[in-house]
């Protein structure tokens, strides 16, 4: 077992991090470093809340039952009960945020935003490049309230470029990119990604940027803007196939490429999914050597294959794949997916069903018992299994629920408690500046 | 300039899945040094390979993850961890010039399993007896502990198990039954998540070191971080107990056959209508979308089929690239698919400085490489070294990190 620090000790302990992200991107980046201890507080609005506030699915009142996302339209949005519904949002705003409500088009609200910006030490945000500046919180003006102010943007295009006004949301970004061709099965188009793949590598990287914002600053003093787009987070994520294409002259857009499940490098076979009982439920087994190749066949009672010259070695097995993996899904159709898994893994075989959302959480003992999930809801929305970051940390733990160990925020309801501990307004005030109109 | 991470040591003996780690540390300034086997790290036997003749300096998959990294040869022959497969052939003389390197680090970042770890004197506890400052990042298919701990697992599985997979693929055929399997992303990305948790986990410890403080261990599971994406289906399923079925994604298909990814997301406001409407108008193909019932978005909602057919008459107009650009002039979120290789050409990266060319002197070529992950205006990433020829720098680290290490102010 590791060694874990009795004092509750956070990595990002004392991390200011004044947070005006929506949706996917942004949010998954200062998510993480909330997890990790830092104090992020979402600046929102109460008459553009974000989207995810407020779009399907929608967490249902207890024992009722929700609307999939598959329905997500304006027509439906506007029937969201409340904007602490939108169930996306609480799979993006875990790590203990607060949220408060500023009107920044108020000048009032505008100079409580800088007054704010003056005690934090990150900035992030995620609008379209330069609406930020537009609203009179451009990284000059940032950099005037605090010279060593870390300031992160997060939008599709990032802030410069000849395609600067480009809007993408994750999916636009995976086609641009290659990501969204690198899913399919040869001779047929893309089949792509079920979800933004690159909302949360985008995310990855827009918590590495605010690491390197705090980590320089160590160093020298000195803040910086940090521009994070969804573009070159994912041009490493195709590997080696730039470089086959550019040297080898091998491009990827070809007739045989991609491969579905299949990999070329390094290979195996048999590798891929395998149909197993029950209705489209698979499971993916992948043998790249001779000893996994035997645990195999000794599993399934094929020991007989081992003698057949089309499976004598990887070689002829890669030669014969198609063959060898209709032979192997006969074995597999009539069983159940995870009896077929642990069979394998018994017999020092990679495998493992094809696990949906459900699976996931009701049927892997393996996230259940690494505490994956962590119980956190609001005054509106009880208890949900949320996630937070998927590593542990022996002397700094984190935590789902950040330094405050609590639930995503209901939208505003720092507002008084953040004003007060940060700026020394009383409640009065803050009921007055409410009634102006400051804080909607 | 130096990187947020100069004077960081970090030392990586790894199977070869998450290389990608070291590489965005080396990228931050870091004096990243991979620990190999005398025949090479696993990585550099995995193709392709340059111009297709296989060799430990050739290997194109090592190449991409490994920029900016040195390489030193430990004697001995158990420096990998291969896959989960243990040796198990004892303690190894070998390992004491792999124990000086990790006496010389900062981080040490490898995908042992604890019982490997802690035959070869690697476990947490006998390193930070020694080394208090030491950080220590384990990056495992599951995880330290648990009953799938000592479970096997490549990328295929990690996505299948992860959720990322059950989601992708082609929807099912007329009779409803699906005839192609759940689909996983080619070129590791479970495992590219985990090296990408792992480089952010390995910056917060330093962070949180300073100057004379511990170290810690990390304990990455690839499982979990797979099971960390998927977005929106695990709160569908939470909120409507539905689970997402594979089924086509919204593209059109333009003039030249190619595709883009035309998402029309209706939700973000009503704008997102009244711009394309104003689209389809200038191309005369807006057909029953002029009628201003199609203004309510309920009607929207009910006549989907209208709008979807209004845009493939304008995509039957336009080559694919244009369409792309037509779409995002209304600002719509459009994208056109490419081929990985085809970003190479992108007008946009190339103003952003994001591709860089290193000379490899002993090939006498230069290969141009991805860049930094972001722009950073203050502290541009660090990038001048090739990746590193097999055992090519194990003397110069040697005499380097017989030196203790300096640790920045906290």
């Amino acid at each position: 077992m590791l060694p874990t620090a009795a004092d509750g000790a956070m990595a990002l302990e004392g991390l200011r991090i004044l947070d005006f992200t929506r949706l996917g991107f942004g949010a998954q980046a200062t998510l993480i470093c909330g997890c990790l201890g830092a104090e992020v507080i979402r600046v929102e609005s109460t008459r553009h809340p974000d989207a995810i506030r407020v779009m399907p699915p929608f967490v249902p009142d207890p024992g009722a039952k929700g609307e999939g996302f598959g329905a997500a339209t304006l027509a439906n949005a506007a029937g969201a009960a409340s904007a602490n519904r939108g169930g996306i949002f609480y799979k993006y705003n875990t790590g203990g945020k607060r949220s408060i409500t500023v009107d920044a088009r108020h000048p009032k609200g505008l100079a409580l935003l800088k007054d704010l910006v003056a005690v934090s030490d990150v900035v992030t945000e995620s609008f379209a490049a330069g609406t930020f500046a537009r609203w009179g919180l451009g990284y000059d003006v940032l950099q005037q309230i605090k010279p060593e102010i870390i300031y992160v943007s997060m939008c599709g295009f990032g802030h410069s470029g000849p395609d600067v006004s480009h809007v993408t949301m994750g999916p636009t970004a995976q086609a641009l990119t290659g990501l969204t061709f690198m899913v399919g099965l040869p001779g047929r188009p893309p089949a792509g990604w079920s979800f933004s793949y690159l909302d949360h590598v985008g995310g990855y990287l827009g918590a590495v940027a605010i690491l390197t914002g705090l980590l320089h600053r160590r160093r020298t003093g000195e803040g910086q803007h940090l521009d994070v787009s969804q573009l070159e987070p994912a041009t490493a994520l195709s590997g080696a196939l730039l470089l086959d294409a550019m040297l080898n002259k091998r491009p990827s857009r070809r007739a045989d490429y991609p491969t579905g499940n299949r990999r070329l490098h390094p290979p195996a076979a048999p590798g891929g999914a395998y149909r197993a009982a029950g209705e489209d439920r698979w499971v993916v087994i992948s043998c790249r050597t001779d000893d996994q190749w035997h645990g195999l066949v000794a599993a399934i009672g094929r020991p007989d294959w081992t003698t057949d010259p089309r499976f004598s070695s990887l070689e002829a097995r890669l030669a014969h794949a198609d063959a060898l993996d209709e032979l192997l899904e006969t074995w597999t159709s009539s069983r159940d997916r995870y009896e077929v898994m642990h069979a394998l893994q018994a017999a020092g075989v990679p495998a493992g069903a094809v696990q949906d959302a459900a699976d996931r959480l009701e049927r892997d003992p393996q996230l259940a018992a690494r505490g994956h999930y962590t119980a956190l809801g609001n005054a509106e929305v009880g208890p949900l299994p949320l996630e937070g970051v998927p590593f542990r940390m022996s002397a700094t733990a984190p935590h789902t629920g950040g330094i405050l160990h609590r639930g995503p925020p209901l939208l505003g309801e720092d507002t008084t408690a953040v004003l007060g501990e940060l700026l020394g307004i009383t409640a009065d005030e803050v009921e007055a500046l409410a009634t102006e109109g400051v804080l909607s | 300039m130096s990187g947020p991470l100069d004077g960081i040591r970090v030392l990586e003996l790894t199977d070869g899945t998450v290389d990608y780690c070291g590489r965005l540390l080396a990228g931050l300034g870091a004096d990243v040094v991979l620990a190999e086997p005398a025949e090479g790290s696993p990585s550099r036997a995995v193709g392709p390979f340059l111009d297709d003749i296989p060799g430990v300096d050739r290997s194109l998959a090592f190449w991409a993850d490994n920029v900016g990294k040195r390489s030193v040869v430990v004697g001995g022959d158990d420096a990998d961890s291969g896959d989960g497969a243990d040796s198990g052939d004892g303690a190894d003389s070998g390992d004491a010039g792999l124990l000086a390197l990790v006496a010389g680090s900062d981080v040490f970042i490898h995908t042992l399993r604890p019982a490997d770890a802690a035959r070869r004197g690697l476990s947490f506890e006998a390193l930070s007896a020694r080394l208090p400052h030491l950080i220590v990042c384990a990056v495992t298919p599951f995880g330290q502990d648990g009953p799938w701990a000592d479970y096997l697992a490549d990328d295929l599985v990690l996505m299948a198990l992860g959720g990322s997979m059950a989601g992708c693929g082609y929807g099912p055929g007329p009779d409803g039954r699906y005839d192609t399997p759940p689909l996983a992303c080619q070129e590791d990305q479970a495992l590219r998540t985990a090296a990408t948790y792992a480089a952010i986990a390995v910056l917060a410890a330093v962070a949180w070191r300073g100057e004379g403080g511990t170290g810690q261990l990390i304990d990455v599971s690839a499982h979990e971080c797979s099971a960390s994406m998927t977005e929106w289906h695990l709160m569908t399923y939470l909120c409507s107990g539905e689970i997402y079925r594979r089924g086509p994604h919204p593209t059109l298909t333009g003039a030249d056959g190619r595709q883009i990814a035309a998402l029309t997301p209706d939700f973000l406001g009503p704008h997102v209508f009244t711009r394309m409407l104003e689209m389809l108008e200038a191309d005369d193909v807006a057909g029953p979308l002029s009628d201003p019932a199609f203004a309510d978005p309920g009607h929207r909602a009910r006549n989907y089929g209208d709008v979807w057919r209004a845009l493939k008459r304008l995509a039957e107009k336009h080559p694919a690239e244009e369409l792309y650009r037509l779409g995002q002039k209304a600002g719509l979120p459009w994208g056109v698919i490419r081929a990985p290789e085809e970003v190479l050409d992108d007008h946009h990266l190339a103003a952003r400085g994001h591709f860089v060319a290193l000379p490899h002197p002993e090939l006498d070529r230069t290969v141009t490489y991805p860049g930094a992950p972001f722009v950073a205006h203050g502290s541009p990433w660090v990038m001048q070294r090739r990746p590193p020829l097999l055992g090519e720098h194990t003397a110069e680290v040697a005499s380097e990190w017989a030196r203790p290490t300096t640790q920045p102010p906290r």
